[in-house]
């Protein structure tokens, strides 16, 4: 197998990196009705899995679940998930050569494994789903030419996708037809069917391809999404420590702070997130935001430069060989680093003093959300895309560290998205070493805008509005926020 | 003469432009138990509180504890509404997700739960499992906070806070929610505590109240009116009358494709070892008006989740709706079309973020929230039914912000208002004062005029709309009985105290 990517002309590279438009909701009339009567089988009941199952029967359609012998016999978890429900659960074997669809929600490192089970039982004509395109691009799984391959993707955990779907919503979702692997012409219908089955038709469905896919959805999570705020709500917790700040308020201010401040991202970009501070605080959080792109656009060229040219996974499947020494070896050391370790103080904090007493970490979303979207766009990836993989999941992914620190961030997301984000993490403390050395506990710890008296240049600020509102993500956000209708606050206690 | 309790002087207290409080002034003697009731949205919770010290209010304030009493110094509130988080310190739960299984368990069990309070205010556990077994809540120990129904959760509001059995109480309608039983058993321990000292303010529109209570007082326009309880009788049984229902109400649902909207066939749901549902058999035909009652935890919410299509059990069992087999490639939006529903639960969980337009109008699409524009004839509908709850000044407020009862008045619009074919309304009035209470009922008995299927759940057979013809009984998960209203009558003594009240 071969990386699919690099195996495509430059033209058909840029053609396949280049397919992202936002679908009307009229796309979707036909409702589940391509794939009503056929016979669904889910590989994996994990909480994608389960999730996106419940949610499929009861939209009618017929859904079951295949499981390797071993998680069958030992009861394991994802054996419990189907059968507690009330599905229909069997071995490969007895359920794949019957199935229509077969849906591929399993992690990604068992990919190459589950696909090279199923497919010699997959019946003529049958459709192949994945949630994820590595397989396909990074790997160059080859599927045989008589099967459809399509891929639809919730941009939320399992949870969500069910806690949406039943209160009448549902999850953003990007769909994509593999263009090596549609026979029949119906890829697209089916993805569509599928996406009204999970109710992520209601929420807004970007069509992208599975190139676009998974070069965007990579770049995101190791650098924004993940890398910068693991890297950021360390390197904050310790400034904190070294200047005298108690522990335990330190420890409450980055785990919680990340969420309080990408909420106001969600709700209105950076427009709103940077609208949170006072005038002057904004002008300090615009000028060390620039700064730090500065610092790290390099990196972040080099991570997207590494994961178009596929060296990125080359490395990353060379661990995976080596029975994932180095995952393990961050791993443990993330979960050794003193803001792991130190338990979240019984304080209050504000809603607003997570603003104020935390302008460094809002100065850090600007410049990762920023920098990340731009590299995407520079490297031909489309703006919609881009504004997806960075500023909208952002504050999904800060809601995973309120609720558990690091540990529960890197636990949530793939083994591919951990092992990206330490990658990043490794190589960005070094580079941000002088430029910590200069901040204080007024960026990071107490309030800016103590002793100050709030005035600020009216040329300045005008200034920095224009640059912060201008930026092409906080106009493609614009539109995409109001095409997704009703947007969720994420409630919190 | 020793010093009042409680001594409250000229207190005001404003929401949203509007005086709630208006030069409130009050005196609670030492050994006086009070019950205070009043419209929703008169100010009572708002008062509650301020005595609490969770609201700030303008005016004095004075308590005096007793240092020598056995009790803790302290007030203790138990809200009309409950909370519980999971084990991450988060309440970010949806509607349906205690039906949902998963093998990882996201909550805290009732036990783990009851000692961890009992360590912060170091209480012996003894004593709460006396209390848990008075309100039948020892059984649930083991369970996981996310199973329990709204009742439940009730009791565990309640058990800590006699548990904690502080100098003064204060209970919010501590009765929502709770079986004929356990408000009796409730009451007997209220009585035994006050004569141990404990002093008592009770806020509940009910007409059973502990006996320990010697004062009665209203809130009226913002100030506290004292009643006597023979004047309280005469207003509680004042005349109601309803105007008529909006024309677009008053048509027949879409006609009923099926002679029997409901047919369950030997129905068993169970949690791992624990059976909520045995064997059970019920047909409910078109236009019948049906009460369906049972203890707290008999199984009547997981009944109801199998017809509104919220139970993934339902896939598993033997039953037809509206004439088809559930499970046969129908999806939940179908069945919730034809359905109009309310439920502690779904009040619970119900998207705070949306307006109360918003909620009414949602009810067109089943959803938590209104996600997309409803077109002018059901935005005049909407419209028309908000003026018919009254609820003009709230339209464009958030649901969040209004007192529990005027929430409660937006959801029933909400469950009315597409006009269909079968009604579930579970415990539809809690929250409402009586007035209210009655006024819905006699709103149901005019929908129910059409051919309207019905299925009521309520635990207070005075207050079930008179239309109601058929009753099916749970205990324990079976069913214990099927009987028409007056052969229920008849054979009242078979469950709990099944009385009729009669006007005096």
């Amino acid at each position: 197998m071969s990386n699919y990517f690099n195996t495509l002309p430059l033209r058909e590279k840029l053609n396949q990196l280049g397919v992202c438009d936002f679908m009307d909701s009229a796309e979707f009339l036909d409702g589940v009705n391509v794939l009503k009567g056929k016979k669904l089988v889910i590989v994996g009941c994990g909480a994608q899995g389960l999730n996106q199952g419940l949610n499929l029967r009861d939209s009618g359609l017929n859904v079951s679940y295949a499981l390797r012998k071993e998680a069958i016999e030992g009861k394991r978890d994802s054996w419990k998930n189907a059968t507690d429900n009330g599905f229909t659960v069997g071995t490969y074997e007895e359920l794949i050569p019957s199935a229509d669809l077969v849906i591929n929600l399993t992690p990604d490192k068992q990919h190459t494994a589950v696909v090279n089970a199923v497919m010699p039982l997959m019946k003529q004509g049958a459709t192949l789903l994945y949630s994820h395109g590595f397989n396909i691009v990074e790997e160059g799984m080859q599927i045989r030419k008589d099967i459809t391959v399509i891929m639809v993707a919730p941009k939320c955990p399992g949870s969500e996708v069910r806690a949406e779907y039943v209160r009448g919503f549902g999850v953003p979702t990007l769909i994509a037809v593999h263009p090596e692997n549609d026979p029949e012409g119906k890829g697209l219908l089916q993805a569509k069917a599928y996406c009204v089955g999970t109710g992520g038709h209601r929420a807004g469905v970007l069509k992208s391809s599975f190139v676009a896919e998974v070069k965007s959805d990579l770049m995101g999570e190791q650098t924004i999404l993940c890398g910068l705020l693991q890297t950021g709500s360390i390197l904050s917790f310790d400034k904190m420590i070294e200047k005298g700040i108690d522990a335990g308020y330190a420890s409450k201010l980055v785990q919680y702070g990340v969420e309080v401040i990408t909420e106001a991202l969600k709700q209105g970009g950076i427009t709103a997130m940077m609208d949170r501070l006072s005038n002057v605080a904004k002008i300090k959080a615009f000028e060390v935001s620039e700064e730090l792109k500065d610092i790290m656009r390099p990196l972040f060229q080099k991570h997207q430069d590494d994961i178009m040219s596929g060296e990125f996974s080359r490395i990353m499947m060379e661990d995976w060989a080596n029975g994932d020494k180095n995952l393990l070896a961050w791993r443990a050391e993330t979960g050794e680093t003193a803001f792991e370790k130190t338990p979240a103080g019984d304080v209050k904090i504000g809603e607003q003093e997570y603003f104020d007493n935390y302008t460094l970490m809002v100065a850090f979303v600007r410049a990762g959300v920023e920098l990340a979207f731009e590299t995407m766009v520079q490297a031909g990836i489309k703006p919609e895309s881009a504004y997806y993989e960075s500023l909208h999941e952002t504050p999904l992914i800060a809601n995973t560290i309120a609720r558990k620190k690091l540990f529960e961030m890197n636990r949530v997301i793939s083994d591919t998205a951990e092992y990206g984000c330490y990658l990043f993490d490794q190589a960005c403390k070094p580079l941000l070493a002088d430029f910590m050395k200069k901040v204080d506990t007024d960026l990071v710890g107490k309030n800016f805008n103590e002793g100050k008296d709030g005035a600020v240049d009216n040329r300045a600020l005008i200034e920095v509005n224009e640059a912060i509102r201008g930026h092409q993500v906080e106009q493609i956000g614009a539109v995409l926020r109001k095409a997704m209708t009703a947007m969720k606050a994420i409630k919190t206690a | 003469m020793s010093e009042p309790v409680v001594h409250i002087t000229n207190l005001n207290l404003w929401y949203r432009q509007k005086a709630v409080l208006q030069d409130l002034n009050w005196t609670i003697n030492p050994s006086e138990n009070w019950l205070v009731y009043g419209a929703s949205g008169s100010g009572k919770t708002t008062l509650a509180k301020a005595i609490a010290g969770l609201v700030r209010a303008n005016g004095s304030i004075t308590l005096n504890f007793k240092p020598e009493a056995a009790q803790p110094p302290v007030v203790h509130y138990v809200a009309n509404w409950y909370q519980f988080k999971d084990l991450e310190g988060q309440s970010n739960f949806y509607y349906q997700q205690r039906y949902n299984k998963q093998a990882v368990e996201v909550t805290a069990t009732v036990r783990a739960e009851l000692e961890s309070y009992g360590k912060k205010h170091g209480l012996n556990f003894g004593i709460a499992e006396r209390i848990m077994s008075d309100l039948g809540f020892a059984a649930l120990i083991d369970s996981t906070l996310i199973q329990l129904s709204s009742g439940e959760h009730k009791k565990l509001q309640l058990v800590k806070a006699l548990w904690l059995n502080p100098q003064l109480l204060i209970l919010d309608q501590p009765y929502n929610g709770l079986d004929t039983r356990s408000r009796e058993n409730l009451n007997t321990l209220l009585d035994e505590l006050a004569e141990q000292g404990m002093q008592l303010i009770l806020i509940a529109n009910d007409l059973e109240i502990p006996a320990c209570i010697d004062r009665l007082a209203e809130i009226r326009e913002g100030k506290l009116v004292e009643i006597s309880a023979s004047d309280r009788m005469t207003d509680f049984f004042t005349e109601e009358t309803v105007p008529p229902v909006p024309a677009f109400l008053r048509e027949h649902p879409a006609a009923a494709a099926s002679e029997l909207v409901v047919k369950m066939i030997g129905i068993n749901v169970s949690y791992g070892e624990k059976q909520v549902l045995r064997n059970v058999d019920w047909e409910v035909r078109s236009g019948e008006k049906w009460l369906l009652q049972g203890h707290n935890g008999s199984g009547k919410s997981t009944l109801l989740s199998l017809i509104c299509g919220d139970h993934p059990q339902a896939y598993s069992n033997n039953f037809y709706l509206f004439g088809n087999k559930r499970g046969s490639g129908e999806s939940i939006w179908e069945i919730k079309a034809r359905i109009g529903l309310i439920s502690p639960e779904l009040h619970w969980y119900f998207d705070p973020s949306a307006t109360v337009w918003q909620s009414i109008a949602s009810g067109f699409y089943d959803s938590s929230g209104l996600f997309c524009e409803p077109g002018s004839t059901k935005h005049a509908q909407a419209d028309e039914l908000v003026s018919y709850f009254g609820l003009e000044e709230y339209k464009n407020v958030l649901m969040t912000e209004l007192p529990l009862g005027k929430q409660r008045l937006a959801l029933l619009a909400r469950t009315i208002i597409k006009n269909p074919e079968l009604l579930i309304l579970d415990e539809p009035c809690q929250g409402l004062d009586l007035h209210q209470t009655r006024y819905f009922n006699m709103l149901v008995d005019e929908l129910c005029k059409n051919g309207t299927t019905l299925i009521y759940v309520g635990h207070f057979d005075a207050l079930v709309p008179s239309c109601i013809e058929k009753r099916i009984l749970l205990e324990n998960g079976a069913v214990k009985s099927i009987e028409t209203m007056t052969e229920a009558v008849e054979t009242a003594d078979n469950f709990e105290n099944f009385e009729i009240l009669t006007k005096p």
